[in-house]
């Protein structure tokens, strides 16, 4: 395991290096996110005064902009680019480059991946649990901010980061198929937009779609983590989510292998 | 060393007819094709050698090549290197070979070169003072010195082959790929590549195969040839063999003031020469003339030339390798 480790820790290494060389890039990323996630509490500050009510399905309109916040933060926390890295790679043929490495393809992505992420936990997390809690307090009147569930949420974020790491695995091993995913992509991002409650919070929906939602690995990536933040989870409610969760992580990474294994039986390189 | 039996590689490839309606036509109905890439090709090569796998363009090199590195799964047939199918077990196997692929890098574009070989002294499981040894060894045959600190994407091409072919030889690689390693090179660097898979194939004792369009690799290289064509094995031996097999054309170039040479002289109608066994170039005064001496003798050419006109000067020679192979790709043998 630690010989395993010291292996990819390069990766992390080189992966952090890279996200350092183009800081622009990452900052003009950042701004553009913060910025769609004003323009949906606007929204939202809207839609509660249209509708004259302090409540909306279960939502007062300041735990709405706490949702919108840790929406925000958590799906910063557990993007991964996988689909997108590895699309590319197929299509100009890159792959071949990393498959004459003793190493397993998976791995040294997540790993790079890992070390890309460092900047942004560290740029984004502090601030904008400190920005929440800051609202949080002003709203309710007193400090909310509770330890335990911060950890919990921060073991929540690791699952559901796993889970979409090996989904978005899975997607791109489609383009050894079809050969170039930037349509299909743009597609699951929408599909998965809407499936894991980061448009609208999934208690919003109607009350079957809603229970059916809970169960896909989708609500296991952003609806979970923030929901178990807000404290609205609790006791076997909150030990099941968080099972779900990681059963989907093992599930995507079985998948992940299996397909893998396949792609590479009827893998053509493009290019050369 | 490297076993490879009736190897075989089949792609499907989706026809497409010219233009939009091909275009929205083959979208909807996608004809498809299977495209024979490499046609059951076997050769072996011994421990210790240097083989020139050559080919035109599109002739299944590479794919031969990617099969070989396990990148690729033949359709059918076999590969064995070391005892082992690159196939079967890609991790272990790959840790005893180096590949260098001349269009692509395996190098990390955005880290300083230092990085990269950092990152593959970890992967290969390295010793610390095995690597220092290791890069001693490369920065003196491959001169990294200059740029080993800058980042890769701001190396020339020239710089960025050879820190490529650094990297592939840092785990002291039993077999080496190098898949047109001099790929746009000039000459000062190309012969820097050269003497580095030339010493480490000395020292070494290492088993390389190189594809290449540059003869002069080959001659320089290369004791031994595999040519393939369409997929099709086409010549397996030595460079010498080939020479004498099919090494018997001679190049006849002469200046004359005679006008209109090609009439004058109706080479083919006197001798009877095929196609394939003679051509004629006339630039102003200077001719020259190709043929295959085994059909006529260099001597009754030049009896028969020097009857019918009056020659200022003259010169034979003997055709390269760079001929020779150019005839063998024309004809496909």
């Amino acid at each position: 395991m630690r010989k395993k480790f010291k292996i990819y820790k390069p990766f992390i290494n080189a992966g952090l290096q890279e996200a350092t060389t183009y800081r622009a890039n990452w900052i003009f990323f950042m701004l553009g996110n913060i910025l769609g996630c004003f323009v949906s509490y606007f929204i939202w500050n809207a839609v509660f005064i249209s509708s004259g009510g302090e409540n909306l399905n279960g939502f007062t309109m300041p735990q709405m902009v706490v949702y919108i916040f840790l929406m925000f933060l958590t799906t910063s926390l557990i993007s991964s680019g996988g689909t997108y890295d590895i699309g590319e790679e197929i299509r100009d043929g890159s792959i071949a480059m990393r498959m004459i490495k003793p190493i397993s393809y998976n791995a040294t992505f997540l790993f790079q991946e890992i070390g890309n992420k460092i900047m942004t936990i560290c740029v984004l997390i502090i601030p904008m649990v400190i920005g929440v809690e800051i609202c949080r307090t002003v709203f309710m009147g007193s400090v909310q901010f509770n330890i335990a569930g911060f950890l919990l949420y921060i073991v929540s974020c690791v699952f559901a980061y796993l889970i979409n790491f090996f989904f978005n695995i899975c997607f791109g091993f489609i383009a050894f198929i079809i050969k170039y995913l930037w349509g299909a992509n743009m597609m699951k991002n929408c599909i998965v937009g809407f499936l894991s409650g980061s448009v609208i919070p999934l208690s919003f929906l109607p009350d079957i779609l809603e229970r059916i939602f809970l169960f896909l690995p989708f609500a296991s990536l952003n609806y979970t983590p923030v929901m178990i933040y807000m404290g609205m989870y609790s006791g076997l409610e909150l030990l099941f989510y968080m099972g779900l969760q990681l059963f989907w992580v093992m599930a995507f990474w079985g998948l992940s292998k299996l397909l893998w294994h396949i792609a590479t039986k009827r893998l053509c390189v493009q290019g050369g | 060393m490297i076993y490879v039996e009736n190897l075989k590689k089949e792609f499907k490839k989706v026809i497409k007819d010219p233009g939009l309606k091909g275009s929205i036509k083959a979208l909807f109905h996608p004809k498809k094709e299977i495209i024979t890439a490499v046609d059951d090709i076997s050769f072996h090569v011994p421990k210790g050698e240097i083989l020139g796998f050559i080919g035109p363009n599109g002739a299944g090199k590479s794919t031969v090549i990617k099969m070989l590195t396990g990148i690729l799964t033949p359709t059918s047939g076999e590969c064995r290197i070391n005892g082992k199918i690159p196939q079967n077990d890609r991790q272990n196997y790959v840790k005893e070979i180096g590949v260098v692929f001349g269009q692509r890098t395996q190098l990390w574009w955005d880290l300083p070169l230092t990085e990269t070989y950092s990152v593959l002294k970890e992967i290969y499981e390295v010793e610390e003072s095995a690597f220092k040894k290791r890069m001693a060894f490369l920065n003196e045959v491959l001169e990294l010195d200059d740029f080993i600190k800058s980042p890769v994407r701001t190396l020339s091409l020239g710089q960025r082959m050879r820190a490529d072919i650094a990297a592939s030889l840092l785990h002291s690689p039993k077999v080496l790929f190098l898949d047109e390693p001099t790929i746009g090179l000039d000459v000062v660097v190309k012969d820097n590549i050269r003497n580095a898979i030339t010493k480490i194939n000395a020292e070494e004792n290492t088993t390389v195969i190189l594809t290449t369009h540059d003869i002069s690799d080959i001659e320089l290289l290369c004791k031994r040839i595999v040519m393939i064509d369409k997929g099709k094995n086409v010549f397996d031996g030595d460079l010498h063999e080939l020479k004498t097999k099919y090494g018997q054309m001679r190049e006849l170039t002469f200046e004359t003031d005679t006008r209109d040479v090609k009439n004058v002289l109706s080479y083919k109608e006197h001798f009877g020469f095929a196609d394939d066994d003679f051509s004629i170039e006339a630039d102003g005064s200077l001719v020259k003339i190709r043929f295959n001496s085994a059909v006529v003798p260099v001597s009754e050419m030049l009896s028969y030339t020097l009857q019918k006109i009056s020659v200022k000067d003259m010169s034979v020679k003997e055709a390269d390798i760079e001929e020779i192979i150019r005839r063998l790709y024309k004809q496909g043998v």
